[in-house]
């Protein structure tokens, strides 16, 4: 039997974030339990004859649902589902709803992965930004989510103002302190019609410059790999043998299954996407898309382009050699081959969509 | 036996925009040549680009019935084109007439081509009829127009129809001054078959169209006719006239404007200017016909995309069939690969061509800064005609170089000679004349080169006058100068679709110009990207476009790998409007907008 991983999406968060464009809103517990209803029915109809290797709580805020919740979709995937024993089971945190009580339920459930969202350790930005917890509770959260978890992951924004190579360094270096062994760092992204727009135009809020960025996403990453991180992949940082299993099956086209609103599936070829909104979910209604072959294709250059896996040529319908570009590219030092299997140089990730999109077919 | 006194020939001449093809709408609908359903402004303009940028550019013929006294006249109108591109079609047009309206805006009066195309009506010993149009505007002066035609023209104005063509008044007067002032045509139609092909055009079904003035004899279908010039034998299959679509009619007689078509395959078989006779009796002596239209501005057109070279050469053959202006051969460019170097009458028939290559052909090209034809003396003695700045021998094998120099005319309100010497001395241009024609109006001459005007003169005339001046030229001969070559490095390799030849003294300026230009155009690379302008080894001019920084997508929300493939096929897309010149990128549009960098800068 094929493997897969499976997605989990919990839309709900405590308050929203200045920066938030997703699908995520705050609920009542009403809300919340026939949201869960609705989880536990698509998993049911939808199950395979496939066995787990990944689970992966997002959101949202995945700490918000409370442990009885939380264990209502923990036994209804394995009712459903065969499970590996080693399965790695990752559950989204805020650092705020981290309670010893969450973190025993989350044990007893087989969860063996925490990714935190902690996203600066200056006071003054997540004020800024909206979110609940302050520096203090992030880093007491963190030691208490240790007592019970070895595999934890960080979340890091950068271009945050104020917040150059050295302020994420420092950060970076005292989450590594308290036995961090992964760190994904994204870039700030501003959407319209998110409060942080609004700031940004009302000239309340000056995000670092994309240059500036760059320059600290650098130093952040320098300092990670120097501390025995591998970058992996373009926004993520790991200790060997920490890698999140979850989303290398991403990039390595692996089948998934995601549940509940907005979630994206993939199986057999075919990538589906849930309804947006709780109505339409409610329906069952979701849009699917069989890929092309060249399409396959496409996916196949960028997400092994993205990460340190690279590209196997020869499963490739098209002949990448023939693109003009892959030679310059070569030539330049760009992208390296080596035995058909072709990488991306990481000096390049930053600017990485200008040279995978060249290497797009026509 | 028809009555020859019923017809009248005429054309219509005036400065461009002084309403030419609204007057032709109003004659059309008095006479009720098109019913009321049917008719729509610029009628006579067929092309989509006519009708869009309100000019008119083919040459359009049309049959009027109008009862005048008693008796009904048939009034064959010939549309004419204004730009001075075209002056060329008007010219034909005049050929096929007896008479020509010479229609003066009243707010505007008496402009550089309103003079050029009266020349060219009395060159052709045409009776030339004043009009004024636009009586309706506020800022109308129509008295003293009148006065300014007398003055300038030297034609008696004194009652001549002031008509509004916008506001369909004293419509009327003109069709009486068609008819009494304009001579009809003598000719007899027992003699052999004489006539002039003053156009054609192409029509899929039936082959090559020749628009034809009868000045003797009679021609129907069946008959064989002989091209002349050609020495080619046609049986007729069809004889029309337009009304203004085609009609088909018995036969064709002295005096008449129609067509023929004889299924000639090739449109190269018709020779506009050409005389058409009888095939069995034909007459000794051919009719003047045209001088042949040499062009004048060069560029090169390649495709974007380097595989569609097969549909560009399909396109040109086919825009050549209805223009036989339109000149194009094979080049071969290091940067763009395959294409052609195409020869046209002028800047505006350059732009249409190009724009109905894109639109009417779904095209996507790129057009190489446009060059005149110079004349290079080689120290070896021999001389080449040089329109391609790449093909340029290197300067140790050139004794001089002469370019094509232009006689022009400039009207302009006096408060603008300043600024409009200024511009000529800053294009090389020298001074030859200059004439109060009355209190509002000066003409001056310059003798400019060709290749200062099509470097956005005209554009620059209009924005340091405020558009008052108008302004017309003739090509002149040839004259030496001192001219350079200066080529373009992008990242050290030199691109030749971006070379120009340029007066020396300008040389360096312009690099600089160029560089500057180039840097803004050409959008951030993965590397510094140098750019340089160099005459031979000597560099004149360097910018530098820095290396792009961030671009990238960060996150992968959840497994949704469609979004971000989405988002990198876009940006793909995007792209296709650029072209790789070694390394560097360059947008499509940057090779033609090289040249437009003089005021703005």
């Amino acid at each position: 039997m094929k493997d897969i991983s499976l997605y989990i999406h919990i839309p709900f968060c405590e308050k929203k974030c200045a920066y938030c464009a997703f699908n995520s809103f705050c609920a009542k517990d009403d809300v919340k339990e026939k949201y869960i209803s609705l989880l536990c029915d698509e998993i049911k109809r939808r199950k395979l004859p496939r066995i787990v290797k990944t689970i992966y709580f997002g959101g949202g805020t995945p700490s918000t649902l409370f442990p009885a919740q939380f264990k209502r979709i923990y036994d209804c995937i394995y009712d459903n589902f065969d499970v590996y024993d080693n399965a790695e089971f990752t559950v989204e945190c805020n650092p705020n709803s981290i309670t010893e009580e969450l973190l025993k339920c989350y044990k007893s459930c087989r969860v063996n992965r925490l990714s935190i969202g902690v996203q600066s350790l200056s006071n003054k930005s997540l004020k800024k930004i909206g979110r609940l917890h302050d520096k203090q509770t992030a880093l007491d959260k963190i030691k208490l989510a240790r007592k019970y978890f070895d595999n934890i992951s960080c979340d890091l924004i950068v271009g945050l103002e104020g917040e150059d190579g050295k302020a994420l360094t420092g950060y970076a270096k005292q989450l590594l302190t308290l036995g961090i062994k992964h760190i994904s760092c994204y870039f700030l992204e501003v959407y319209q019609n998110t409060p942080l727009f609004k700031m940004i135009e009302e000239k309340k809020y000056k995000p670092l410059t994309d240059e500036e960025q760059i320059s600290a996403f650098e130093k952040l990453s320098n300092y990670l790999i120097d501390a025995g991180m591998e970058r992996y992949e373009i926004s993520n940082f790991a200790y060997p043998e920490y890698e999140s299993k979850h989303n290398t099956n991403y990039w390595k086209r692996g089948e998934y299954l995601g549940f509940g609103i907005s979630a994206h599936s993939f199986i057999d070829g075919v990538r589906t996407e849930n309804a947006a909104t709780l109505d339409d979910y409610k329906m069952g209604i979701t849009t699917s898309e069989k890929l092309t072959v060249k399409e396959e294709d496409e996916e196949k250059i960028m997400l092994g382009l993205r990460c340190n896996l690279g590209v196997n040529l020869k499963e490739l319908k098209v002949d990448l050699k023939e693109n003009p570009y892959y030679k310059d590219y070569i030539k330049q030092g760009i992208l390296t081959e080596k035995e058909g299997l072709v990488k991306l140089n990481p000096m390049f990730y930053q600017i990485s969509n200008t040279i995978i999109s060249n290497l797009f077919e026509k | 036996m028809k009555d020859l006194s019923l017809i009248r020939n005429f054309c219509i001449i005036a400065h461009i925009d002084h309403g030419k093809s609204t007057l032709a709408d109003r004659l059309i609908e008095m006479t009720g040549t098109v019913s009321k359903r049917d008719m729509q402004d610029q009628i006579l303009d067929s092309m989509e680009l006519e009708r869009e940028k309100g000019i008119t550019i083919k040459l359009a013929p049309t049959r009027l019935i109008y009862d005048f006294e008693g008796k009904e006249y048939t009034l064959n109108l010939i549309d004419t084109p204004g730009h001075v591109d075209f002056t060329y079609e008007v010219s034909r047009s005049l050929a096929a007439c007896e008479g020509a309206i010479l229609l003066v805006d009243a707010s505007q009066g008496v402009e550089a081509q309103t003079l050029a195309n009266t020349y060219l009506a009395l060159d052709n010993n045409l009776v030339t009829v004043p009009c004024i149009n636009k009586i309706d505007l506020p800022s109308a002066r129509t008295e003293e127009v009148k006065q300014e035609i007398e003055d300038v023209i030297g034609l008696d104005a004194s009652d001549c129809p002031c008509i509004s063509a916008k506001d369909g008044i004293n419509i009327d007067q003109v069709l009486k001054a068609i008819i009494t002032k304009i001579p009809a045509p003598v000719g007899d139609e027992n003699k052999p078959l004489k006539a002039l092909i003053f156009d054609s055009h192409y029509d899929n079904f039936k082959g090559a169209i020749c628009l034809i003035r009868v000045f003797d004899g009679c021609v129907k279908q069946g008959d064989k006719v002989l091209m002349m010039q050609t020495g080619k034998v046609f049986e007729v299959t069809e004889v029309g006239i337009f009304v203004p679509n085609t009609k088909t009619v018995n036969s064709l007689s002295a005096g008449d404007v129609g067509y023929i078509a004889a299924s000639i395959k090739t449109i190269a078989d018709v020779k506009v200017g050409d005389t058409v006779t009888s095939a069995e009796t034909p007459i000794s002596h051919a009719l003047a016909g045209y001088k042949e239209v040499q062009p004048v501005v060069f560029c090169g057109i390649f495709t974007v995309d380097r595989a569609k070279y097969n549909e560009l050469k399909d396109a040109l053959d086919k825009l050549k069939l209805n223009d036989a202006s339109l000149q194009f051969a094979p080049e071969v460019s290091t940067a763009l690969g395959f294409g052609f170097r195409c020869g046209f009458l002028g800047l505006l028939h350059l732009e249409i061509i190009t724009e109905r290559l894109e639109r009417e052909f779904n095209l996507d090209i790129i057009t190489t800064a446009p060059s005149v034809s110079y004349h290079v003396f080689k120290t070896n003695g021999q001389m080449l005609e040089i329109s391609n700045p790449t093909n340029l021998p290197p300067a140790v094998e050139i004794s001089r170089i002469e370019e094509p120099i232009v006689n022009t005319s400039i009207f302009t309100p006096p408060e603008y000679v300043g600024a409009i010497m200024d511009l000529c001395q800053e294009k090389r241009g020298i001074y030859k004349d200059m004439q109060y024609l009355d209190k509002k109006r000066v003409e001056l001459k310059y003798t400019l080169p060709l290749g200062e005007i099509i470097y956005d003169f005209f554009d620059s005339l209009k924005s340091r006058t405020k558009g008052y001046a108008s302004f017309d030229y003739e090509i002149a001969g040839f004259q030496e100068a001192d001219l350079v070559k200066v080529d373009l490095l992008l990242n050290g390799e030199k691109c030749d679709a971006l070379s120009l030849i340029v007066h020396k003294d300008k040389a360096y300026t312009r690099g600089r110009e160029l560089t500057e230009r180039l840097k803004k155009l050409i959008p951030r690379q993965l590397f510094e990207v140098p750019i340089q302008a160099c005459i031979g080894n000597k560099i004149i001019a360097r910018e530098t476009i820095s290396a792009m920084r961030k671009d990238v997508l960060a996150k992968c929300y959840g497994g949704d790998i469609t979004r971000k493939r989405k988002l990198l096929e876009k940006q793909k897309e995007g792209k296709k409007k650029m072209r790789r010149i070694g390394s560097v990128e360059i947008p499509s549009s940057a090779f033609m907008s090289i040249l437009k960098l003089d005021e703005d800068e």
